[in-house]
């Protein structure tokens, strides 16, 4: 009678221990050319990857292993200075989601007076619309992951009053659910992605008091399935990149004990390639930076000693906040 | 990326497939150098146009290629209005009375036709792409005779294929508005999903948004939420609804009991069924809250004891529980 759920089985031939060289140079190695197929076909996501690269590469203490005034210069090509927005890639048009990953990049490098600060700012200001959402850039799509891109740009640049911050909370409270979690817009179904993006948006504005602590919490740690995985919304696959969105929403909202870690830590060392190194989504499919990324930064949250503590609202190293003097909010 | 099996090759198979890369990484990076290079404010190079939708098709999360055809649009409805400038027009429709008018209206239709359907070819092969949905909507905003019913009908279609896409669920809300559906309709609709399929969290959460519910709809909530779990106790979308409804400050005691009782001919069937036993511990303790007795808060303890066996994945969140629990004995004694 009852369906199986959907889940995948952890085998024991899959690894169990973290693979940390194979993933240094898997990461080094992504991107040395523009004539590899996969960097080549993914201009028009560069900065964002630079960020997935380079945080990995930060939170196992590697980033010396990039050449960081290459990297600069390359964002400093990214800004638009007609808008103050940043692209992917020289040659692509800016967008929010670049602009927020730039700035992560630029505060891990202590260098953000490498760009036009004042554009940048003014770019996320001319996104909010009147009823307090953001959209992407200039072409109107609406959406709370772009509520989460703005304040987290705005707040990292100690910027936040050049938008109207209670609008944007608004905006995001109406985007809630009848199970606690947000959607992309209002009405939207609940997704762990979303969720992370509004949570860390009411973390960063220090507006957490809106949330339905324990009702999307229990939501949050039912995303967790046998082999360990977590899903991103009910009756779906498990994936390495929801250990990090439902992970770090768990850690804002202080439920992160909800969920098994044991299994979790299992899961995700069983998404590594043994042999090129980085993690996929599931064991066996292909690695990429961003599952690299989330699947190292989640084990940071569980508390892996190779892995420096990661900050579960801004997917940055703990340290760079601190060095910010930045005090995301968290609940008890 | 995402599910992408890694498959092992061999030499000669690695080889070819590098070859087969190259060709097209190098058609990638000649269309794109193509395009920017003749991409302007005032004028546009059809077939640079062409090229982009060729792109796109293969990867329509090319976010600058949909702004370029944007741009392309946009001078094609100024190019539509401008040639009309000697007749009354409105969003890029002429008045009627000319001839030329009418071609220029019909051309403009039939580019923006070829769009939509080019929107259409990039979501059959990528049906969760945000820029093809944003794209497609962002055309018919700027239609100067948009078929919103054709859409709603598509929605439908496409969430028959799919019933958990969630672009276009959102996109099915957006084109509500335009049609002017009534709420019985999306209700009946919601129902339909919901019977095809009791493992819909997508039509459940639907639901969820589309009305506040009263003493009247509740009934009828709670007849449809059991009937899911007794066709599959292990299905988790109808207990998540279910623990929305128990919120309802229109809960009765008499709601409470029923349900209660329901619950426990299921637990006869299903012993071990977590979401029954949790359905229980909601159902007993939400609301009662201050003034629970000693039994209750035994019977409650228990359930949750069993819960931490059953399923320890969430040992951590039924800890929380017991914990209180165990202070609210002690506040007691």
């Amino acid at each position: 009678m009852a369906v199986p759920l959907k889940d995948i089985e952890i085998k024991e031939e899959y690894p169990k221990t973290l693979l940390l060289e194979k993933h240094i140079k898997f990461i080094k190695q992504y991107g040395q050319s523009e004539n590899d197929f996969e960097y080549g076909m993914t201009d028009y996501l560069r900065v964002s990857g630079m960020y997935w690269g380079l945080t990995a590469l930060e939170l196992v203490d590697k980033l010396d292993s990039l050449p960081k005034e290459e990297v600069i210069g390359f964002i400093q090509k990214c800004q638009d200075p007609e808008t103050g927005g940043i692209s992917a890639c020289i040659d692509h048009d800016p967008h929010l989601l670049h602009t927020l990953s730039a700035v992560q990049i630029l505060c891990i490098y202590n260098r953000i007076d490498a760009i036009d600060v004042e554009g940048v700012i003014k770019y996320v200001a001319s996104l909010q619309l009147p009823d307090g959402s953001f959209t992407g850039d200039k072409w109107g799509e609406v959406d709370t992951r772009f509520s989460f891109c703005a304040v987290a740009t705005l707040s990292l640049l100690k910027r936040l009053n050049a938008i109207n911050v209670d609008k944007a909370v608004e905006f995001v409270k109406s985007c809630m659910n009848f199970d606690g979690g947000f959607g992309s817009r209002p009405k939207s179904e609940s997704h762990a992605g979303l969720i992370y993006c509004c949570l860390g948006f009411l973390s960063v504005t220090g507006r957490l008091d809106i949330v339905e602590q324990d009702t999307l919490a229990w939501w949050l740690c039912e995303r967790q399935l046998s082999s360990g995985g977590l899903n991103g919304r009910p009756e779906k696959l498990p994936d390495v990149c929801y250990s990090w969105w439902v992970l770090s929403s768990l850690s804002i909202i202080g439920r992160l004990h909800w969920i098994s870690s044991e299994t979790l830590k299992r899961f995700i060392l069983a998404c590594q390639d043994t042999e090129s190194g980085g993690f996929a989504d599931r064991p066996g499919d292909i690695p990429d930076p961003f599952h690299t990324l989330f699947g190292l930064a989640a084990l940071s949250l569980l508390g892996f000693g190779d892995i420096k503590q990661v900050n579960p609202t801004y997917c940055m190293p703990q340290y760079v906040i601190d060095r910010l003097q930045l005090k995301p909010q968290v609940l008890k | 990326m995402h599910g992408r099996l890694k498959v092992r090759t061999t030499e000669e198979q690695r080889l070819l497939k590098e070859k087969e890369q190259q060709k097209k990484l190098t058609a990638y990076q000649t269309g794109m150098k193509q395009i920017l290079s003749t991409r302007n404010p005032t004028s546009y190079d059809p077939k640079s146009f062409a090229i982009s939708a060729q792109l796109l098709v293969v990867n329509p999360d090319i976010y600058t290629l949909w702004n370029y055809r944007k741009e392309v649009i946009l001078l094609e409805l100024d190019k539509s209005k401008s040639e009309c400038k000697d007749t009354i027009i409105d969003n890029g429709i002429c008045d009627e009375k000319s001839q030329e008018s009418l071609d220029v209206t019909k051309g403009l239709i039939k580019f923006l036709e070829n769009e939509i359907r080019l929107t259409e070819q990039c979501l059959l092969a990528n049906p969760k792409s945000y820029g093809s949905w944003h794209h497609r909507y962002w055309i018919m905003e700027h239609h100067p005779e948009p078929n919103w019913q054709n859409e709603f009908e598509l929605c439908t279609k496409y969430l028959t294929m799919d019933d958990r896409n969630f672009h276009c669920w959102d996109y099915r809300r957006l084109i509500l508005n335009k049609i002017g559906m009534s709420l019985e309709d999306e209700i009946k609709f919601s129902t339909e999903r919901i019977n095809v399929n009791f493992s819909n969290y997508s039509s459940w959460h639907y639901r969820s948004t589309l009305r506040k519910l009263d003493k009247d709809s509740l009934e009828s909530e709670i007849n449809l939420i059991m009937n899911a779990i007794f066709t599959d106790p292990a299905d988790s979308s109808a207990w998540f609804y279910l623990r929305w409804v128990l919120s309802n400050p229109e809960m009765t005691e008499g709601h409470r009991k029923q349900l209660s009782q329901t619950l426990d001919q299921l637990l006869e069937l299903e012993p071990d069924s977590k979401w029954c036993l949790l359905a229980k511990c909601w159902i007993n303790g939400i609301k009662k809250g201050e003034n629970m007795n000693e039994d209750q808060i035994e019977e409650l303890t228990e359930n949750y004891k069993k819960l931490l066996i059953l399923d320890p994945l969430r040992k951590g969140f039924y800890s929380h529980y017991l914990n209180a629990l165990e202070s609210k004995k002690l506040n007691n004694a």
